[in-house]
């Protein structure tokens, strides 16, 4: 029996996944992955398409079985039990929405499968429409509704069976970009009033950061970073999450020296900064320091550790404005800063390219 | 609106004369059968000379056409066994092959349709010589054994098309919701693949009803089929019962195909 707190729900439990290792025919799809999801805790596993996140996503479900591995939820191995008996629920890409069966039978149907009663099925039923407002599209065929409640429909099916562990694939991929918000505040919510342990598949970085408390970053089956959404985009741990997450740009140069506030690097544009970084660089060593856009700044003037830029483009994108410019050696950078009301443009054709304040660049080695 | 040039006319023209031509060449012996059933004459004659229901009357006369009643309820019974042990193989076999993806799945599934395009004389001939090396004696179930030879793949071909089109995700989201396969395949695939089930038997029971060189090779007198029976009327007596029979036939279609349509869309299902 699991420990029920006093809303009649499951307390959350802790998902581990231990050293799991997948190959189909040839290559590793999940190269050895370990992750201890906290109970109660929402993480997504964000990266590029054939990044192996839908695979792990699948060995959780039980419809992969992976080469090697162990599953754990709570404390208990689930690696031998099929998908029926993992009491995981699932929102699939598409939802998977049964197309022969009403709203109230898609979400009766696990409970069914069981074998509960029909005073069970029909109390549950009416207590998940209830939790996802959709009471008045009871008797609804899946086709007739829209993408959001389709998406409703097969969060309270997923629900209804009170599961352990929660897995969305891909949920907000088939949404409207105006809708996504409001689906994403609602799975946050319903996560939370459930205490599920949830875990989403994405490759889509903001819905990662909005709804996550930790994302793991994934690139050719292994996971590159495993960290909340703030630490992710402050401190990317390699080049690959640098690039994936936000945008960034990446300026070459040299180790000059090691100093006791980072080390002093010499761009190849004739400037040079101090960059602080948690790994070893030896001088001479030829770096790339990253820096995202909007915590660089433009100047009128030149100064230390500025360095002079040609203005190609500017571009007022909502409350910023980003610039399009070109370094002397080439580079080109962007730099967002906020847009004052009526101002569409930059005002001269050159500038000074500067930190802004409390700007975190990073520094990666040069592959 | 564009105005249509020279050429878009004398397309549309050409293609509405087609058009045109193959309804005629398609619906005018239907035509001229039923016509000619209701005649008041001795004769297959089109046109009639004036029309009557007396050649339906003869028809469904218990004691004068009883050898036509026997035969048409041969061609129905065989037909029906032969649909439904059809049906149960064919869904089986669909359900196996959808769900391996060997090399050996799809020779298997190329073999099970093969009857499609074997020609149906050759396999007569074949199925006659290999009951008889046998020692089978021709019988109903003879019959009912060849049909469903030549019959089953319809079903087959239905139902594999249904499943193919099943979204696997269906069947994970059912597993996932603890539910077990029988279950799944009870709640999910039946009820999703009936649809083309049922169009494949429609199928398959017409396509038994009319079938010609099964019947003449493993039918013997006592074991009459009705196009069998018709066949050997037209030859011997030019009897006007056949146009009634072919109406009878025609009536009994068109219904069911509307009742088929009703059910399942099953013009929809022919044409994918």
């Amino acid at each position: 029996m699991l420990p029920r707190s006093e809303t009649g729900l499951a307390t959350a439990q802790p998902l581990t996944l231990d050293g799991i290792t997948h190959s189909y025919g040839g290559g590793l799809a999940v190269d050895n992955v370990t992750l201890e999801v906290k109970g109660g805790e929402f993480v997504a596993l964000l990266g590029p398409s054939g990044c192996g996140k839908t695979t792990l996503l699948r060995i959780v479900a039980g419809f992969i079985e992976q080469g090697n591995g162990k599953i754990i939820i709570g404390d208990r191995p689930i690696d031998t039990l099929p998908p029926s008996k993992r009491e995981i629920g699932i929102v699939f890409q598409n939802y998977a929405l049964f197309p022969h069966m009403t709203v109230t039978q898609n979400i009766a149907y696990g409970l069914a499968a069981r074998g509960e009663s029909r005073k069970l099925q029909e109390e549950r039923v009416a207590e998940m429409l209830a939790i996802v407002q959709l009471e008045t599209l009871a008797d609804r065929k899946p086709r007739q509704l829209s993408g959001g409640q389709q998406q409703r429909v097969a969060l309270a099916r997923a629900l209804a069976i009170r599961p352990r562990i929660l897995l969305l694939d891909e949920p907000f991929a088939a949404l409207d970009k105006n809708l996504r918000l409001d689906m994403q505040i609602e799975i946050k919510r319903l996560q939370r009033q459930f205490a599920l342990t949830a875990i989403m598949v994405t490759h889509d970085q903001d819905e990662a950061m909005a709804i996550a408390d930790r994302i793991a970053v994934m690139s050719q089956g292994r996971i590159e970073q495993l960290g909340t959404p703030v630490q992710i985009y402050d401190e990317p741990a390699s080049l690959f999450v640098n690039g994936f997450i936000g945008s960034s740009n990446l300026l070459a140069g040299t180790v000059e020296a090691a100093t006791a506030e980072g080390y002093r690097v010499a761009l190849s544009t004739s400037t040079s900064w101090t960059v602080p970084s948690r790994q070893n660089f030896a001088p001479g060593a030829p770096v790339l320091v990253s820096v995202r856009p909007e915590q660089m700044t433009l100047a009128d003037e030149a100064g230390e550790g500025r360095f002079p830029v040609s203005l190609k483009l500017s571009l007022p994108i909502g409350g910023e404005l980003i610039h399009d410019v070109t370094a002397p050696d080439g580079t080109s950078l962007k730099v967002a800063v906020p847009r004052r009301p009526g101002v569409a443009s930059s005002r001269a054709e050159t500038a000074f390219c500067a930190l802004a304040d409390h700007a975190r660049p990073s520094l990666f080695a040069k592959p | 609106m564009q105005r249509s040039t020279l050429s878009d006319v004398t397309y549309n023209w050409i293609v509405g004369l087609l058009a045109g031509l193959g309804i005629l060449i398609l619906v005018a012996p239907v035509i001229i059968v039923i016509a000619t059933s209701f005649t008041t004459s001795q004769t297959l004659r089109f046109p009639p000379p004036d029309l009557s229901l007396r050649w339906y009357r003869e028809l469904f006369d218990p004691v004068r056409s009883a050898p036509i009643h026997t035969a048409a309820w041969n061609s129905v019974w065989v037909a029906f066994v032969a649909t439904v042990v059809g049906a149960v193989l064919s869904v089986l076999a669909a359900l196996a092959i959808t769900r391996v993806s060997r090399p050996s799945a799809r020779l298997l599934e190329a073999s099970f349709l093969s009857p499609l395009i074997l020609p149906s004389l050759s396999y007569g001939l074949a199925a006659l010589m290999f009951f008889s090396v046998l020692g089978i004696r021709p019988s109903l179930n003879l019959l009912i054994a060849g049909h469903l030879v030549v019959i089953a793949p319809f079903v087959f071909r239905t139902t594999l098309a249904s499943l193919t089109q099943l979204d696997p995700a269906l069947l994970e989201a059912s597993a996932n919701l603890g539910a077990s396969r029988f279950y799944g395949f009870r709640r999910i695939t039946l009820p999703l693949i009936a649809p083309g089930i049922a169009a494949g038997c429609f199928l398959a029971f017409i396509s038994s009803m009319d079938n010609v060189p099964v019947s003449l090779f493993l039918s013997n007198a006592r074991t009459g089929m009705l196009p069998i029976r018709m066949w050997g009327m037209m030859e011997s007596t030019l009897d006007v019962r056949i146009a009634a029979i072919a109406g009878v036939l025609i009536l009994a279609t068109l219904l069911l195909m509307i009742v088929m349509d009703r059910l399942t869309g099953l013009t929809k299902r022919m044409s994918a």
